[in-house]
């Protein structure tokens, strides 16, 4: 369970990425933020596992306060939160094999994964990892080689050979054309519904947003705006989170190829 | 057809007075150097025709005699620029990290900084003539030279590729819940490690020709040939010297842009 109790963070230039946050995100619910660009779905994201810190209120990851975890503590909380990013952040130069293992560098030694001494066990979960997102037979070519669907899948791969408790992805289908988005955001539904693992999407899509989330949080100048389940969402309610009516582009369209 | 042209560039009255000032500064600077040269033209300009005479024919008849000789120190050169550039690629890399603002912040790279900039100071020359005084004129006083003066370069190279790292990567791996020892040897050594390579092998190029000289102060390779080749007059000599370094340069060359293209 993911409480924010009054949580703000201001940056050091002064902008204000959240105000008096407070929300509960459940295990085991599919969560969409929405909000047109700046209005804080990344911030709140990220403070999740600290890759940003809030400056004030309380942040709690399974009832204990993240906020004041330093570095071991929070390489701990990053164990159990996967992340995937817009930019899917592989390494291009390595193989997908060794991209997809350093999900497991959390939970391994650094000896160990510096000579890249795996457990078998920590190479077929790999493997799996791969054959669900049905890319493995990628196993062994360079990240930089594949589309960015392809690589988009490779890091949800990672995330899942990770083992978290929480998935955080951070606009995952931003870059990627229509069909392909869906085909992303069908991989992480069906992983939150198969493992159970609590998904928190970001989107700008309003159109996506209403297709795949249980639950969906609207953000606008840092503050959520609209919290409550996908069903009671209209086009009214984007409007009013987004402060203005719906465009062409806020729309991903295309369906699940 | 009507055009529509960008509209011509302010150029303020200012700025082409500045223009004219400058140029006419600096023919004047020309004219006072070459009035203070005190040469004889004529004789000096009979003598150079002379010479040519007597030395561009002897330099395209090279003495193949001496073809041995020349293999070997040319040998000697490329061992000279291999070992330098080998121990130059190995200091500079520590080095090109404690330079790196993206690995020790801000202020604290600069002392690396300033010290890849103070070797990068001497010229190759001046260290191997420092190196023939503290280990006498052989060829290991061209390695030091050498090494030190890669060491400066390829330090500087090295800390800016480290600088120009993707930052999301390094990210991405920190959210896996990675250490630093492990963001180093997952996120930031595959991305820099073709690009060293590619740039020490890029030195190795640099430092044949480095070598090739180094011999005029006593510091081992084919330098020491050319000195003695252009006092004894044995310009033929010489032609062999040449040939056999363009040879070794061209070759190098080659292998090098193959070799670079292909890790990168």
């Amino acid at each position: 369970m993911i409480e924010f109790k009054d949580v703000s963070l201001v940056y050091p230039n002064g902008t204000q990425g959240l105000k008096n946050v407070n929300v509960t995100i459940n295990d085991g619910e599919f969560v969409v933020i929405v909000g047109l660009s700046g209005a804080g779905k990344s911030t709140l994201i990220r403070s999740i596992n600290r890759l940003v810190t809030p400056t004030n209120g309380s942040l709690l990851v399974d009832d204990e306060d993240i906020l004041k975890y330093r570095s071991k503590n929070l390489r701990k909380l990053r164990t159990k939160t996967g992340m995937i990013f817009q930019n899917y952040n592989l390494v291009k130069r390595s193989n997908v094999l060794k991209n997809v293992l350093a999900g497991r560098l959390g939970h391994t030694g650094t000896l160990r994964s510096i000579f890249n001494m795996y457990s078998k066990k920590d190479k077929s979960l790999a493997y799996e990892s791969l054959k669900r997102v049905n890319i493995e037979e990628k196993v062994y070519n360079r990240a930089d080689e594949l589309s960015g669907g392809q690589q988009q899948r490779v890091s949800i791969a990672r995330v899942l050979t990770q083992q978290p408790k929480y998935i955080l992805a951070d606009e995952p289908v931003a870059s990627l054309d229509p069909p392909t988005s869906h085909q992303v955001m069908t991989y992480l539904k069906k992983i939150n519904k198969e493992d159970n693992i609590t998904t928190i999407v970001n989107l700008h899509f309003i159109d996506m947003a209403m297709e795949y989330a249980d639950r969906i949080i609207g953000m606008r100048a840092g503050e959520v705006v609209f919290d409550g389940p996908a069903s009671e969402v209209t086009e009214k309610t984007f409007e009013e989170i987004y402060g203005r009516s719906i465009r062409e582009d806020d729309l991903r369209g295309g369906t699940e190829s | 057809m009507n055009l529509t042209l960008p509209p011509k560039p302010k150029n303020s009255l200012f700025k082409k007075l500045r223009a004219i000032v400058i140029t006419i500064s600096i023919i004047a600077l020309y004219i006072w150097t070459f009035l203070g040269i005190d040469l004889d033209w004529e004789k000096a300009i009979n003598k150079l025709i002379q010479q040519f005479d007597k030395v561009i024919p002897m330099l395209f008849s090279p003495d193949w005699s001496a073809t041995g000789e020349v293999a070997l120190t040319m040998l000697e050169t490329i061992f000279i620029a291999f070992a330098g550039s080998l121990m130059a690629a190995i200091l500079a890399v520590p080095l090109s990290f404690l330079a790196a603002n993206n690995m020790m912040g801000k202020y604290l790279s600069m002392p690396g900084k300033w010290l890849l900039s103070a070797i990068r100071a001497f010229p190759d020359l001046i260290l191997a003539i420092l190196f023939v005084v503290a280990v006498g004129p052989n060829a290991f006083a061209g390695v030091l030279a050498i090494a030190i003066g890669s060491t400066g370069m390829l330090g500087k190279l090295f800390s800016e590729i480290i600088e120009q790292i993707d930052k999301d990567v390094v990210q991405g791996m920190q959210a896996n819940g990675a250490n630093r020892t492990q963001v180093l040897f997952y996120a930031v050594l595959p991305q820099i490690i073709p690009e060293f390579l590619s740039y020490a092998i890029y030195r190795f190029e640099v430092d044949i020709r480095a070598s090739s000289i180094l011999g005029i102060v006593g510091a081992g390779g084919i330098g020491t040939m050319i000195v003695f080749a252009s006092a004894n007059d044995n310009w033929s000599q010489m032609g062999t010297i040449l040939v056999g370094i363009i040879v070794v340069v061209t070759v190098i060359d080659f292998t090098s842009a193959f070799i670079r293209k292909r890790i990168v």
